[in-house]
């Protein structure tokens, strides 16, 4: 039985493909061409690595903020529960999902059964989300994937207070002015992501078997702060970005086992 | 049926200037229900509800800052607007600040003639029952002087007769609601309730008896969907609703101001009418300004009865500030009562939708996957 | 590391009010400890009759003044919104949930923390953000809320002896419901000795009011912000009185001598709305060009206390109670009352602050700097809360104070 997962999300598209119920293969894509197109590409491209082709696939579920764009989608599962059903696959023992995307951060809680009980969103402030570490990445002129390390290696910190997603850019460019050296920004600026996190994670009650996923679990420095903030490990998708295109695709698998619709024949 | 409290809805304005020039009676707006409404009806005249619209506000702006209730900032710009043209006064109750202020804005920009200030004590209290009588009897005082005509005792519980009659049925159809969701959605109940604010209520009376008759005998098959209540501040028109039925959802039943605590609790027929209005506006309807959260989560909690919900939606005005205190204590209660929340700081604008449609269907998904 | 958020202060007897605030709140923690009741108040609760009912009052928005001004809000701040306050709501409201839900993760509470209260009281007919912040409290503490319900209406709108006949009948519910809370009996003569006090240091306050028009300004607001909590905290004691008495004496020996807060007085400014606590230095900075914050729209004492009417203090504090919430909360005698201010004053040009989470007060500044500014008197709005430094950007509003100040510079030469 071949099913695919499609994460339709702001910054990039992912897409799971399970044989059986096994991960056959994954793709993640940035672009921001036009849903439908884009959609059909990342199939395409992650069943190139395999043997099989589009028309093999028999139930394809959408998920991510342009689920509805993706014309060949069987049907739309939200991204909480995409994120929740994936994270559950791979760590069995998780309770409290974060995902951290380019738009929206999301907490999830889930029961022992791996169904989720509570979720919690951030609000329409930007600050605590992906596209806020790129402009700051912009601003600093350091590339998204090393402010993490360098961040790490940092023996000092210089503090962003602002909520505000615009104060912080004003605060952030008035310590570039002062001669901050960079790496301490980039520790605050970590610290006020977390923070924010770390305000979804009271809503929804924190507790242990946190799991990490989407673009912003890749920065070393988040998972870092937030492990101190915690006071828990925080487990980290071993690839992040394509945890809710994994949960549509097991959703996919549940649809056709559901209808109990035959395998379609292997090649 | 239900289209002629929905046309009635959608063409308010139009309805209460028709009603004017057919009667040649006078047109109040009032804020919230914690207007005695019964002694605008006693005195021949008309109150309607204010609202607002999903418009940006433009004239509002020039006189009010951007960090308030936008119900509040909604309604004020329609007036400005000269939506409201036709209102002959205000009437504006001691609610929360927002409302409060609008009266001496009210006075100081709309050119009305008639603009009184219904003080609401914050002490649920025999006391306070006395002291609400005496500014109802004020706030009568001052309609008889506007309109230049007494009411009379018998007027005025005539008035009380009809309102409660309104609130007893309007309860009943909640109560069959409740129980048979299908015959009545959500938004369609939304619409029958606000309409109730804005129509004269005998008529709206006659509508919701019939109404109530076709539901009785509805054999509207059982439509399963998830059963949701709603908990909110302000929700003006029925958008809302209809967002959460889009989604696949139904609100069976609800707390707030337009909604099912507009109608709670009846008018004692038998008291001293000023004492029995005091004593049902004062202490029956559950505002967070002056009733404490233990009785406020046992009033939502009470409106639940009956029905079998499957999560809770609490709705809060962005900047509403009875509200938002309370909302830890809600949350927590409905979790007690092993109902999920989900939590909206709402706007007036119409741009917030697809926001929220995103997390309603997350909602209603994880509602369904957890009933399965 | 804290660094100094204070105003610098231009009075000698300005700086006495640090040294009362940490004696009083020091006394709080020993009456506690002596096992007298402790009551979390809001503003508006008489301290005259706590004082004749033996009880400790802790005034919460106080206290929420002192957490911010050490730049401590913020995190009390996240506390209170971690269980779900929103950032919409009263700063001071967030901050206190802060401090009572808080474990370890908030910062450590100045001056000790407060006493722990045996009940909360509440007087929210000005501002109904208390009572849902009391409310709150009380659940969350399990602590029980006593609701004095005081009506204030707008002006115009009030029938004033039916509200003095509600109120009293509140204040002697207030205190049957300390009697019961302490079981002790409560002092008329006490309660009549404090309000003559009050009364006569009302009078002084009045005539400081009086003395703030003389140029060049004898105190400006820098003083002033702080200068004005004995009169709220320590009504009706011999100590507040006489530190009146000395801040008018030192001020008439200021216009005696000509001696302003500046060298050379240029432009004189008024303050609107409550002050950014984080950066009471911000008040500071037009002294840099030759200006002075003369006057702030709270602290102004307008009229005389009437006399006393009545036998019973109850029946007068009432009446007083009438009077004082007579204070302009319309929007048009709010603006009558400003532009008396602006006149009488010299005033050059207001400062209007926006603080997005006191809705009560923030409705009216629109229409308040339009009417200024209709009237050729230049206005500066600044966004900022009170108590919670995060909406606040030191760099940015300079900027527009230096605009500001240009724009006045130019009017006046």
């Amino acid at each position: 039985m071949l099913v695919c997962g499609i994460d339709v999300g702001s910054r990039n598209v992912s897409t799971t493909i399970l044989l059986d119920g096994a991960i056959l293969s994954n793709c993640v894509i940035t672009s921001s061409e036009e849903g439908a197109t884009i959609a059909r590409k990342v199939v395409i491209e992650a069943l190139a690595k395999t043997e099989f082709k589009f028309t093999d696939i028999e139930c394809t579920v959408a998920t991510g903020c342009g689920r509805n764009s993706v014309p060949f989608a069987n049907r739309q599962s939200t991204e909480v529960v995409c994120q929740a059903k994936g994270a559950f696959h791979l760590f069995p023992d998780a309770r409290i999902v974060i995902n951290l995307g380019a738009e929206s951060s999301r907490v999830m809680r889930l029961n022992s059964e791996g169904k989720v009980v509570a979720f919690t969103k951030n609000d329409k402030c930007a600050a605590g989300s992906g596209l806020f570490l790129e402009t700051m990445s912009q601003l600093l002129a350091i590339p998204l994937e090393s402010m993490g390390e360098l961040s790490l290696k940092a023996d000092g910190c210089e503090e962003v207070s602002s909520i505000c997603a615009v104060f912080a850019e004003s605060e952030v460019i008035s310590h570039i002015h002062k001669g901050v050296p960079k790496q301490y920004i980039l520790v605050g600026i970590h610290k006020a992501v977390t923070t924010k996190i770390m305000e979804l994670l009271g809503l929804v009650g924190v507790n242990k078997d946190i799991i990490l996923t989407g673009g912003v679990a890749k920065n070393q420095a988040i998972v870092h702060e937030l492990e101190q903030k915690i006071g828990a490990n925080v487990f980290v998708a071993p690839e992040p970005q394509i945890v809710g295109a994994l949960g549509a695709a097991l959703i996919a698998q549940e649809t056709i086992q559901d209808r109990g619709m035959p395998s379609v024949k292997r090649l | 049926m239900l289209e002629e409290f929905e046309n009635y809805r959608v063409a308010h304005h139009q309805e209460a200037k028709d009603w004017k020039s057919k009667t040649g009676g006078k047109v109040l707006g009032t804020l919230c229900c914690n207007v005695p409404e019964e002694i605008i009806h006693a005195a021949g005249m008309l109150p309607v509800r204010l609202l607002g619209e999903h418009e940006p506000t433009t004239e509002a702006d020039l006189h009010l800052p951007t960090n308030l209730c936008p119900y509040c900032k909604s309604w004020f710009d329609q007036v400005l607007k000269g939506k409201y043209d036709y209102l002959d006064g205000m009437v504006i109750p001691n609610v929360c600040n927002i409302i409060k202020a609008s009266y001496g804005f009210s006075k100081y920009l709309f050119k009305l003639s008639y603009v009184h200030f219904v003080d609401i004590p914050q002490s649920i209290s025999p006391e306070g029952v006395e002291f609400f009588a005496k500014n109802i009897m004020d706030f009568k005082k001052s309609i008889e002087d506007f309109s230049g005509k007494p009411i009379s005792d018998k007027a005025l519980r005539h008035s009380i007769d009809v309102y409660n009659e309104n609130r007893t049925l309007l309860d009943k159809m909640y109560t069959l609601r409740k129980k048979y969701p299908s015959v009545l959605s959500g938004s369609e109940a939304q619409s029958v309730v606000i309409s109730s604010m804005l129509m004269p209520k005998e008529e709206h009376n006659r509508l919701l008896s019939r109404l109530i008759k076709d539901m009785e005998k509805s054999d509207k098959a059982l439509e399963k969907r998830v059963s949701l209540f709603v908990s909110a501040s302000i929700l003006d028109d029925t958008d809302f609703f209809k967002l959460i039925e889009e989604c696949g959802g139904n609100v069976v039943t609800d707390d707030m101001p337009m909604g099912s605590r507009y109608f709670y609790g009846l008018v004692d027929s038998k008291d001293e009418p000023l004492h029995a209005l005091a004593e049902r506006y004062l202490t029956k309807i559950a505002c967070p300004r002056k009733m404490l959260p233990a009785d406020r989560l046992a009033f939502s909690v009470s409106r639940m009865e009956g029905a079998n919900i499957n999560g809770t939606i609490i709705h809060s005005m962005r900047a509403c500030d009875p509200h938002l205190y309370e909302y830890p204590l809600l949350r927590q209660e409905m979790e007690k009562q092993g109902l999920p929340v989900l939590f909206f700081r709402g706007e007036e604008t119409a741009t917030e939708r697809e926001q929220q449609k995103s997390d309603i269907e997350a909602f209603i998904e994880m509602l369904q996957d957890q009933m399965e | 590391m804290v660094q100094s958020t204070s105003a610098k202060k231009s009075l000698q007897t300005t700086l006495e009010v640090p040294v009362l605030r940490r004696k009083y709140y020091a006394q709080t923690l020993d009456d506690s400890q002596k096992g007298k009741k402790v009551a979390w108040c809001s503003n508006n609760i008489p301290s005259e009759i706590l004082d004749a009912m033996d009880v400790t009052g802790v005034f919460l928005e106080n206290y929420a003044t002192v957490i911010a001004s050490k730049r401590l809000g913020s995190g009390f701040c996240a506390a209170g919104e971690k269980v779900g306050f929103s950032q919409d709501v009263c700063g001071y409201a967030r901050m206190l949930m802060g401090y009572v839900l808080a474990k370890n993760d908030a910062p450590e509470a100045p001056y000790g923390g407060l006493a722990k209260p045996d009940f909360l009281l509440v007087s929210a007919n000005s501002c109904d953000s208390r009572l849902g912040w009391f409310s709150a409290m009380s659940s969350v503490l399990n602590t029980p809320l006593y609701v004095y319900d005081s009506p204030s209406q707008p002006d115009g709108a009030s029938n004033s002896l039916v509200v003095a006949e509600h109120i009293e009948t509140e204040l002697r519910n207030l205190i049957s419901f300390l009697e019961k809370q302490t079981g002790n009996k409560f002092n008329p003569d006490k309660v009549r000795r404090r309000m003559d006090i009050s009364r006569q240091t009302s009078e002084i306050m009045y005539e400081i009011s009086q003395l703030r028009k003389a140029v060049p300004s004898p105190m400006g607001s820098a003083d002033m912000f702080t200068a004005v909590w004995p009169s709220m905290y320590l009504s009706g004691t011999k100590e507040c009185e006489d530190f009146y008495k000395r801040l008018r004496a030192e001020m008439e020996e200021r216009i005696a001598r000509k001696i302003g807060i500046v060298p050379e007085e240029r432009f004189r400014i008024m303050w609107s709305g409550i002050p950014f606590w984080y950066d009471m230095q911000l008040i500071n900075y037009v002294e840099n060009f030759g200006g002075v914050v003369a006057l702030e729209s709270f602290y102004r004492v307008r009229e005389r206390r009437i006399p006393s009417q009545h036998d019973d203090p109850i029946k007068d504090m009432a009446l007083t109670a009438v009077r004082q919430h007579g204070y302009p909360s319309g929007i048009s005698g709010s603006i009558e009352d400003l532009l008396e201010a602006v006149e009488e004053y010299k005033i050059n040009g207001v400062i209007l602050s926006y603080n997005p989470s006191c809705r009560m007060l923030l409705i009216s500044q629109t229409e308040l700097q339009k009417a200024l500014e209709d009237r050729g008197i230049p206005t500066l709005g600044l966004e900022c809360d009170m108590a919670d430094e995060r909406t606040y950007s030191e760099g940015q509003v300079k900027t527009r104070m230096d605009a500001f100040v240009e724009r006045l510079l130019a009017k006046n030469s």
